[in-house]
């Protein structure tokens, strides 16, 4: 049974499979790591996207390019929504993260329970077959949507790369990361940045909701139930600030899965992911803070030598 | 499996509850068939009836009514839309041809998403509202739920078409027309051994009633006739992405594989085993018995062999008539061709059953419909062929196999029973 | 009638529990734990199947489910709070998902089918109306206990926990041990409620202890009012009659459950931006959401930064 060509084929099929939790995960660490929010509304940007390409297709027939950029519009309007009439409200009246948690996780379950209304609660994929051609190269079958995937994830990753470390764009998000009060003395638009970083995390939830729905059949609550606990954790393992290694703790966490069916019954393997949790907590009972650390690098020079005034 | 419904089903059951009270209080009752009508009033009645020779007398003032809980919406709606379209021409043909003694058979349809937690609501509604003596229904995890129900309140339940054999289990209650897994499940290994020359079976199974004992009784089956199971493993039945267990097939290196599904999970699974590369030969049961299935695998689903435990046209040329009527009205052949020509035939065991009770003047309690059931024991079905319930609440009638050659379902074999 | 409205007032009696318990964690508390229908679910399963399968007496059936529920609390809360609050949002929801996911894969609770056959608490044709009773009786012990809990010197203690937890530590009280028993009770409330639940109603199903039941939860607390003694009873309440307005409007099922679902989100949404404090919490009675304004509990996620 664990002969090279089935690991093989594991591997593969795994790495491919992580490429859209990987896409989950990142947008859900820049979202935390920029706009400081949990933000567990992730499900109901899924939501928009996943079904508004699927009106598009199946619903009215549109081609498939009119598809997509229709449901890239419809997504990133809901982040910039979700930031600039939820977390900007919440921001400015100083609420405590318990409201950011309850506002983000009732946001998703209205946007779970208003697609199980419209679309009702059968599974549906976006594409009437999810059949895609495949080719064995040597033992392992590698299919059209593999390669897909892998290529988008690995383009739309470099090119997140690229904006943060040498546009402005990306620069300032930073800055507002680290924080937001001298980001904004030195001119820096810090609602502008939140609203880029929400944004640009739409734009990859979209892309993970299409390889998704190109897959398999899903229904409305499994954004909810089932990948926003990814997300969750390997920005956990991440650590909060760690954009990129999220999406490398997701892909670990995916093949991780993957390789387990060997061991387990199939029907234990998401047990994995919620054991995971628990071994992080006690593995990491620092918390995954990072900030303190970095504040405490950007604090102004000691007390003493600024304000008390020098004879 | 829809995880919407939380706090909702006690709100749903009692929201439905009320509804049940406001009924009673708005409207006067109905009583079932128990009418107590004078000696001379009767046999009017009953001379009345005899002279109608064409259509039920709608002066009739005892409609006999049963209940009816299957999914109209919901992921099962595939099968239970054209089930209850089944049910409701032949009640259509039963008044037709008279009735019962003239009176009309009246048939209360409610949706129950095959879910146990609405079908509990619609079971009690069926009681405590409907009054009916006899309900029908279908889905093993639906019959597991309600099954106390019924027997609690002596209400006879027929199963048409779930399989699970826990459910000759179920109470005295609670019957099945259909026959168990444990029929077809144990004629479907050796002939896959013998005919097919199989050694190595992958039996993948959903995670309720419908998959859990049914495919216990395939595993048996084929390590008694000689072969060996490679994998046996289970998945929840909302799951869409099977490529983990799909590879778990592969690394197993099965000659066969079985899988015992409830409707759509069939076609995903297939779908992403071909995805995989994966070619062996793929078996189910009744429940993969669908013309969608097809539609849906295209090219994959050549070669998959299903069992049915219907006869097919060739067996049974009263089908021919019914095929068409499906082919007029819809164009198509029903889903799930087998279980409607149960559930259709299932009204004529209810038929029987009110005329057994009419006959013997009792009042038609559930009790009373039990006994006829008991009584009657053997019943002429028009589509699926003559049925007797044994004492132990299972019936038994052949297996037939069917293998998907050139997009249709063709019939290979059949094995006795 | 009588029937109907005594189903109707246990529901909205057990989600007075829920909701009071759920507000001791969530609004008194400050604990940021979504998993509190998971707890119900635990005390319903095992009341029930402690009294279906070892024949053990319902009375004494539903106080083990609560000591079940109770004790399973320590599980989730030590190693959560161990570290910070915001873990305990990740990993109550990890905790929860994965409770469901285990009662629905194992055998022996019914798995996906749900538990049936759970003996009754009470028989005979009044057995709906005495249910009622021994519920009613519970559910007002419950509110007078987290009334005089919370308004007592432990109270104060748990406020100024919610507030500053650094202060609280210097006064040598550990904000640790306060908030693992305040999760403790409002957990076992929930295990013994779920125990009349599962004696009164006769069937579970996993499917009903989901985020969606966390969704009902919070709409009652948020929208009856926060870290305040009648604000949850006042939701609970609302939150139990408001399908039923809409049931009249006799939609198919496949439409009523997810109606609902849309019209908690919008309530809570409503009243988390136009009254945060919920209809019973005022400015001074200081419950609501707004209770935890210029708290500890708010400087965390939002960038450590604070004028």
């Amino acid at each position: 049974m664990l002969s090279a060509p089935i690991l093989l084929q594991l591997l593969w099929t795994g790495l491919a499979m992580s490429s859209a939790y990987c896409l989950f995960a990142v947008a859900f660490a820049l979202v935390l790591k920029v706009n400081q929010v949990w933000n567990f509304a992730q499900p109901a940007l899924f939501i928009a996207a996943y079904y508004s390409m699927y009106a598009a297709w199946q619903g009215a027939g549109l081609p498939t390019w009119v598809g997509l950029a229709l449901s890239l519009a419809v997504t990133v309007f809901l982040a910039a929504l979700l930031e600039w009439y939820g977390f900007r409200v919440f921001r400015n009246r100083r609420s405590a993260s318990l409201t950011f948690f309850i506002f983000t996780m009732v946001v998703s379950q209205l946007a779970v329970s208003l697609a199980e209304l419209f679309v009702g609660t059968d599974a549906r994929a976006l594409q009437s077959s999810v059949m895609s051609p495949i080719h064995l190269v040597g033992v392992v079958a590698i299919s059209e949507w593999d390669l897909l995937a892998l290529a988008t994830t690995a383009v739309l990753m470099l090119a997140l790369w690229l904006l943060m470390s040498f546009t402005r764009f990306g620069k300032q998000m930073t800055a507002v990361a680290d924080n937001p009060e001298l980001a904004a003395l030195y001119g820096i638009n810090v609602s502008r940045c939140y609203l880029h970083s929400m944004m640009l995390a739409a734009l990859l939830v979209m892309a993970g909701a299409y390889f998704i729905g190109t897959k398999a059949a899903i229904v409305p609550s499994s954004p909810l139930n089932q990948f926003l606990i990814f997300a969750v954790i390997a920005a956990l393992i991440a650590g909060i600030g760690r954009v990129f290694a999220a999406g490398v703790a997701a892909v670990a966490l995916s093949l991780f899965q993957a390789f387990s069916i060997l061991v387990i019954p199939s029907r234990w393997q998401i047990m994995l992911v919620y054991i995971l949790i628990f071994v992080c907590i006690l593995l990491f009972p620092q918390g995954v803070r990072r900030n303190p650390r970095r504040l405490a690098a950007v604090e102004p020079a000691p007390v003493s030598q600024t304000s008390v005034p020098q004879p | 499996m829809n995880k919407v419904v939380a706090l909702l089903t006690p709100l749903l059951r009692f929201a439905t509850r009320s509804a049940e009270v406001l009924q009673r209080a708005r409207a006067p009752r109905r009583s079932m068939g128990a009418s107590r009508l004078p000696a001379s009033m009767r046999i009017l009645a009953a001379l009345a009836g005899l002279g109608i020779s064409a259509g039920a007398s709608a002066a009739c003032n005892k409609p006999f009514k049963f209940g009816v809980g299957d999914p109209l919406t919901g992921p099962s709606a595939t099968f239970g839309i054209d089930q209850v379209q089944a049910i409701k021409w032949a009640v259509e043909d039963i008044n037709a041809a008279g009735g019962i003694n003239g009176c009309k058979l009246e048939v209360i349809i409610v949706d129950n998403q095959a879910k146990p937690d609405i079908a509990i609501t619609t079971t009690n509604r069926f009681i405590q509202v409907d009054k009916v003596p006899v309900i029908v229904t279908a889905f093993s995890n639906v019959v597991k739920a309600v099954a106390p129900i019924v027997n609690r309140e002596k209400v006879l339940l027929l199963s048409v078409g779930a399989n699970s054999p826990a459910i000759a289990k179920m109470g005295d209650y609670v019957y099945t027309t259909f026959p168990l897994a444990d029929v077809d499940m144990n004629a479907l290994p050796p002939y896959l051994i013998k005919k097919h020359g199989k050694k190595r079976a992958a039996v993948l199974y959903v995670n309720h009633e419908t998959g859990i004992e049914g495919s216990q009784v395939f595993r048996d089956a084929f390590k008694a006739s000689g072969g060996e199971v490679v994998l046996y493993d289970s998945y929840e039945e909302n799951r869409t992405d099977f490529t983990g267990l799909a590879l778990k097939v592969r690394s197993t290196n099965p000659d066969v594989i079985h899988i015992q599904s409830v409707v759509s999970d069939f076609p995903a699974i297939v779908s992403q085993l071909r995805q995989l590369g994966i070619t062996t030969q793929v078996t189910s049961f009744q429940t993969a018995f669908n013309t969608k299935m097809i539609q849906d695998l295209g090219a994959a689903s050549e070669g998959i062999i299903v069992t049915s435990m219907a006869p097919g046209v060739d067996q049974n040329p009263a089908l021919v008539p019914y095929l068409k009527r499906w082919q007029d009205q819809y164009k198509r052949l029903p889903n799930g061709l087998p279980y409607t020509q149960y559930w259709y035939d299932s009204a004529y065991i209810v038929a029987d059953l009110f005329r057994w009770v009419e006959a013997n003047k009792l009042p038609a309690t559930g009790e009373n419909m039990r006994k006829a059931l008991l009584a009657i024991k053997t019943f002429k079905q028009p589509l699926s062929g003559p049925v007797t319930f044994f004492e132990n609440h299972t019936v038994s009638k052949a297996t037939y196999f069917w293998q998907v050659k050139g997009g249709k379902f063709v019939m290979i074999d059949k094995s006795d029973l | 009638m009588i029937e109907y409205l005594s189903v109707l007032a246990a529901m909205a009696l057990i989600n007075v529990v829920l909701a009071v318990s759920f507000n001791l964690v969530l609004g008194y508390g400050g604990l940021v734990s979504i998993a509190h229908p998971i707890f119900f679910a635990l005390g319903a399963y095992a009341s029930g199947l402690l009294a279906r399968d070892l024949g053990m007496p319902v009375p004494l059936a539903i106080l083990a489910g609560g000591a079940i529920a109770m004790i399973s609390s320590f599980a989730l809360s030590v190693p959560a709070l161990r570290v910070s609050g915001d873990y305990m949002v990740i990993t109550s929801l990890g905790f929860q998902l994965a409770l469901v996911h285990i009662i629905t894969n194992v055998e022996f609770t019914g798995a996906a089918g749900g538990l049936t056959g759970i003996p009754s608490a009470f028989e005979g044709p009044i057995r709906g109306q005495l249910g009622l009773f021994a519920i009613a009786v519970f559910a007002i012990a419950c509110v007078a206990i987290v009334r005089w809990l919370m308004h007592g010197p432990y109270g104060r203690a748990v406020t100024a926990m919610r507030n500053d937890e650094q202060a609280l530590e210097s006064l040598g009280r550990s904000p640790m041990a306060i908030k693992v028993m305040l999760f403790a009770m409002a957990c076992g409330m929930a295990g013994v409620v779920g125990g009349f639940y599962a004696h009164h109603f006769l069937y579970l199903t996993p499917e009903q202890f989901g985020t969606f039941a966390s969704t009902a939860l919070l709409t009652m607390v948020v929208v009856g009012g926060a870290a305040t003694t009648w604000g949850p009873v006042l939701g609970a309440i609302l939150i139990t009659l408001l399908p039923e307005a809409i049931r009249f409007l006799d939609m198919p099922i496949s439409v009523m459950a997810p109606a609902q679902g849309v019209m908690f989100s919008v309530l809570v949404l409503i009243f988390m931006y136009l009254r945060p404090q919920g209809l019973l919490g005022g400015a001074r009675a200081g419950g609501g959401v707004s209770s935890w304004y210029g708290s500890r509990a708010e400087r965390r996620v939002n960038g450590g930064v604070k004028p």
